[in-house]
């Protein structure tokens, strides 16, 4: 996202927060952002460049779009979370539901417990499927009140199925 | 009659507030057309050709006298006095106006009913058998099973976004009614070594690129019915195409990746979900049991008086022999009432019917009934001793037409008379057939014969699987319709060798018999179809359906196609004369 469009809320631990956070496109002469800001880098980038983005003063987040084999972020099965500040499953639009098998197989599989963001077409009416299926972390699409969004997570307080948690409702 | 529990309840409550709070932010303009649909949509609620069309939930078909009266409440006071029966076994309302929904959906939840997942790309409602749970010939009873599915699919977190709408449907007895081998997923269940399990089918389906599904595990045990679904639903939901919404079904992955490395796929997946939390426990499925209200069966439910008034009155007759089904308790049948009279769209009920039936449903079925996927009602404990009377309110009412299994009890879709979609009418051509086919010793002299129309080819009508299926077409602006031939929606006995690849579960999807017919010709084809099978036929034992597989289409397409020739011919010298 570039800093001149309008940023989304971000809601972290049940709380508001603005996103600072900005996705990195790489390109031949830029192959790295510069360790300034909070970057989003595309899965390619994390894996070709690991090692050097894990000693940044300011780590980065991978970001991992809905055709991404979550599975390429871990070594020997599990994810290592060393130097990596989160990950965050991009959304292109709201009816593409492979980020929640994406978040489950991160949280369930691969051993992934720091902080994951739901990014781009997320709804007052996704964050609380979005948040039973792992994710912790909620960039608001403009145009979306975030307040609201927050009170959505109550949405449903009981739940069928058995291996995905009943978020709870809005925290302090 | 399955009972909510508190959780049941609840869920639905905090359903339609959450619908209630959409519907308001986007009539405000805070919730975009684009972002409201498939929310609107996860509740069954369609922007039509001439309103929204909502779409209610009958979770597998099951129905009591107190929902009927509430849906034919909400016919009069949103609707237009009338509903429609799917092949789903759901019921459509063709004219609520979109503000009106909440409210529709808030009565419903009062009567333990909704229309959560009724479209959109998301699990839909799980159908079976209409004589679940009474059948003679049951293994084990599906409702249970169907509910279990109902609770784990609804609100499923990371199944609510699939690459399209998904189906399952489950079949619990020895002879397959629910059409196993035409779903996303068929389950089948089975017995082996003294515990049930079940035969699961994936990648079966209809709309524009018919195919039956394919066998993916041929023993799945009910501990694990779950957790293999769970692995099935997660490949889809990975892997399933998403760049055009016309191969986005489930059956073209198991397709393109074919059936034995989709189902390796599969494996792989499950041996992780495998004994995981979604197990299901022997005490899980006893407490879904005992939500079903056991059917109080009298002792001794009266002398069965059927044959003797059979043998007095021949209209009786022929509805005891064509409307009652065997049931597995003595004494007592299963009933179908029929909504294919000619001259009413099939499916279609009055607001008035709906309360005289929930009043019959009270009196003669324990207060509960079905609604089977060709459209009709099934009362499904009747005791034998009360048939005949039974039949005269029936026939009072104008359902007791004596059709079922009959080419009249045509299989329709609402199609182009309502439906945005749709290339084509069908009730017409329904009406147009059940006419020239009025004559009910003709219609029993032909025997079962399942008719199925679409106005298009999303296939809604089931055009696919009928022995005779008439599909809508547009060609230039104008309707024709399609004629197939020899499907089935079950039952196949033996695979044939010119289309054992079109075979699944004892399904099989009709063959085109050559182009298309204008609407005024359709009956005439239908009826020179049924003319060629009964001179083709060697007893009447024989079937329309058994003569096809015997025979193949060709004596057919030759006969329906020369008579064309010959009426055009027969035009063109009367014009000439």
């Amino acid at each position: 996202m570039s800093e001149s469009q309008q940023a989304a809320t971000l809601i972290r631990h049940r709380n508001l927060e603005v996103d600072t956070w900005k996705r990195f496109e790489p390109t031949e002469t830029r192959p790295l952002p510069a360790d300034d800001e909070d970057w989003l880098v595309p899965l390619s980038v994390w894996r070709s460049a690991r090692a050097e983005l894990r000693g940044r003063r300011r780590p980065v987040g991978v970001l991992l779009g809905p055709a991404d084999d979550p599975a390429e972020l871990a070594e020997e099965g599990r994810i290592d979370p060393t130097g990596l500040a989160l990950i965050a499953v991009d959304f292109p639009i709201y009816t593409d539901g492979r980020g929640y098998s994406i978040a489950y197989l991160l949280r369930t599989r691969l051993g992934w417990q720091g902080e994951l963001r739901a990014v781009g077409d997320v709804m007052i009416d996704t964050v609380h499927y979005q948040a039973r299926s792992g994710f912790d972390s909620f960039a608001i699409k403009p145009g979306h009140d975030p307040e609201q969004a927050l009170r959505a997570f109550g949405t449903f307080t009981a739940a069928y199925q058995q291996s995905y948690p009943v978020p709870a409702a809005r925290q302090g | 009659m399955y009972q909510y529990q508190p959780v049941d309840q609840l869920l639905v409550d905090q359903r339609v507030a959450q619908f209630r709070d959409q519907t308001r932010r986007f009539l405000n303009g805070q919730l975009s057309e684009d972002d409201f649909r498939t929310l609107r949509l996860q509740n069954g609620l369609y922007i039509q050709r001439h309103a929204p069309m909502l779409r209610i939930a009958v979770p597998y078909g099951m129905l009591a006298s107190r929902q009927l009266r509430t849906l034919a409440y909400i016919a009069r006071k949103w609707d237009r006095g009338y509903g429609h029966f799917s092949t789903r076994q759901n019921m459509q309302f063709n004219w609520p106006k979109l503000e009106d929904v909440p409210d529709i959906l808030a009565e419903l939840a009062k009567v333990q009913m909704h229309s959560i997942q009724t479209s959109g790309n998301d699990i839909r409602n799980t159908t079976t058998d209409q004589f679940a749970g009474v059948a003679p010939d049951e293994i084990v009873n599906p409702l249970v099973w169907c509910e279990l599915i109902r609770q784990w699919s609804t609100f499923h977190p990371e199944f609510a976004f699939l690459p399209r709408k998904f189906k399952i449907a489950v079949s619990g007895a020895v002879t397959d009614r629910a059409a196993v081998g035409v779903h996303d997923i068929g389950l089948q269940a089975v017995e082996q070594d003294g515990e049930i399990g079940f035969r699961v089918w994936a990648g079966g389906g209809l709309g524009r690129t018919p195919l039956v599904g394919q066998l993916i595990n041929p023993y799945v045990p009910w501990q694990h019915l779950l957790t293999y679904l769970q692995a099935i639903l997660r490949v889809y939901n990975l892997h399933g195409r998403r760049d055009n919404k016309f191969k986005a079904r489930i059956k073209i992955l198991v397709k393109e990746l074919t059936p034995q490395v989709f189902a390796e796929e599969v494996e792989r997946e499950w041996q992780h979900l495998k004994d995981g939390p979604e197990t299901v426990t022997a005490e899980r499925i006893q407490a879904i049991a005992e939500r079903f209200t056991a059917t109080p069966y009298a002792a001794d439910p009266g002398p069965d008086t059927s044959a003797q008034h059979a043998g007095n009155d021949p209209r009786f007759a022929r509805w005891l022999r064509r409307n009652t089904h065997h049931h597995k308790v003595h004494g007592y049948a299963a009933v179908t009432l029929s909504l294919k009279r000619t001259g009413v769209p099939p499916g279609d009920i009055t607001a008035d019917q709906m309360d005289a039936v929930a009043d019959l449903a009270d009196r003669y079925s324990f207060g509960e009934m079905r609604v089977s996927h060709e459209q009709n009602l099934v009362f499904t404990d009747v005791a034998r001793s009360q048939l005949y009377e039974l039949w005269k309110e029936l026939d009072q009412l104008g359902l007791a037409t004596p059709n079922i299994g009959f080419l009249t009890n045509i299989i329709a879709c609402p199609g182009g008379d309502f439906c945005a979609l749709a290339n084509a009418v069908s009730i017409p051509v329904a009406e147009a057939i059940q006419r020239r086919f009025d004559d009910l010793d003709y219609l029993h002299e032909i025997g079962e014969l399942d008719l199925n129309i679409s106005g298009c080819i999303n296939s809604c009508g089931h055009h696919h699987v009928g022995h005779i299926g008439i599909l809508g077409v547009d060609k230039a602006g104008e309707e024709w319709y399609q004629v197939t031939l020899g499907g089935r929606q079950s039952g196949a006995a033996k695979p044939l060798p010119d289309i054992e690849s079109m075979r699944g579960a004892g399904a099989a999807i009709g063959r085109v018999i050559g182009p298309s017919f204008a609407r005024e010709e359709v009956a005439d084809v239908v009826a020179t179809l049924v003319e060629t099978y009964i001179d083709l036929r060697d007893s009447d034992a024989e079937r329309f359906i058994d003569v096809v597989e015997r025979v193949g289409i060709d004596p057919f397409k030759t006969r329906v196609y020369a008579e064309r020739q010959q009426a055009k011919a027969a035009q063109v010298e009367a014009a000439h004369v």
